[in-house]
């Protein structure tokens, strides 16, 4: 979900580079996200070949948000 | 453990990846041969506007060719993505048009002296050390650029082209053969950038760009 905060928009061959994960975990992550409302797929077609542009809803933003506000707060809240 | 996660690193490697293949020093190693060519044939040869039209032609062919060579050879292999408002690409843009924008203005006010009959002594000054001027203002380019773009490499560019530079100008080494030296340089390091990088992501079929 970081990942696809940063940019508008992203394949699941770039994904699959940057985060390093295998194409069968990436793949499940982003299924789970989807049926959430959090990733949006779109098919398009790119040189003439099926392409699958994956972008983040506005839910998903609002909840990765939501997920690095608590992450800060509770790690403000750790003793020295 | 659960950590926040570092979007603006993030959002660093994802712009650097795709700068990573070499065809921007490659773009720019062939710009800075040009520059030297065109000076080459005005002054050798006394061609007379070759220090227009060859990187002038080059700058118009850059962009189309620019995008062909990332669909071809960067996106088949890394991937595509598109940057939001206010990502990598803006920045750059910004700093391109800065550039410009600086440039042009820095031309009008230079052309406006000439032709208005300025102070032959201010101009004779620029021109006397025109190669330090260059020196200089590459190495604040590339600082900027470098900065902005995480390439670490484009320093080191910027150092290289000021050290020539200067010593041109103390040694009197023609302009041309420095900015043919610096544009071979920087263009065989594109290349050897681009041959890693094909190397490290090879071609998986039609795969790689229809997952």
């Amino acid at each position: 979900m970081a990942q696809l905060y940063v940019v508008q928009s992203a394949d699941f061959t770039f994904l699959l580079h940057q985060t390093e994960m295998t194409p069968g975990n990436l793949s499940a992550h982003l299924s789970k996200l989807e049926d959430a409302g959090y990733v949006e797929v779109t098919k398009e077609f790119l040189e003439r070949k099926p392409h699958t542009a994956l972008a983040l809803t506005k839910k998903g933003r609002e909840a990765f948000k939501e997920y690095r506000r608590k992450v800060k707060q509770f790690v403000e809240k750790l003793p020295e | 453990m659960t950590k926040e996660p570092n979007l603006k690193e993030i959002e660093r490697k994802t712009y650097m990846s795709y700068h990573q293949d070499g065809l921007l020093d490659i773009f720019a190693g062939v710009y800075i041969l040009g520059f030297g060519l065109g000076i080459f044939m005005d002054v050798i040869w006394d061609f007379g506007m070759g220090v227009i039209i060859i990187p002038g032609g080059l700058i118009a062919m850059a962009l189309p060719m620019w995008i062909a060579a990332k669909r071809k050879i960067t996106m088949p292999r890394i991937g595509f993505v598109k940057f939001g408002p206010g990502g990598g690409t803006s920045k750059l843009m910004a700093i391109f048009i800065g550039l410009a924008v600086a440039g042009l203005g820095f031309f009008s006010v230079f052309t406006l002296a000439t032709v208005q009959g300025g102070s032959r002594q201010w101009l004779d000054l620029i021109f006397q050390n025109g190669m330090l001027i260059v020196g200089f203002g590459s190495l604040a380019v590339c600082i900027l650029f470098g900065y902005s773009m995480g390439l670490k490499r484009l320093y080191a560019y910027g150092l290289l082209a000021m050290i020539t530079l200067v010593i041109g100008h103390f040694t009197g080494i023609f302009f041309a053969y420095i900015l043919l030296a610096l544009g071979t340089t920087v263009m065989a390091t594109g290349v050897a950038l681009l041959i890693s990088f094909v190397k490290k992501y090879p071609l998986k079929g039609d795969k790689a760009i229809a997952e």
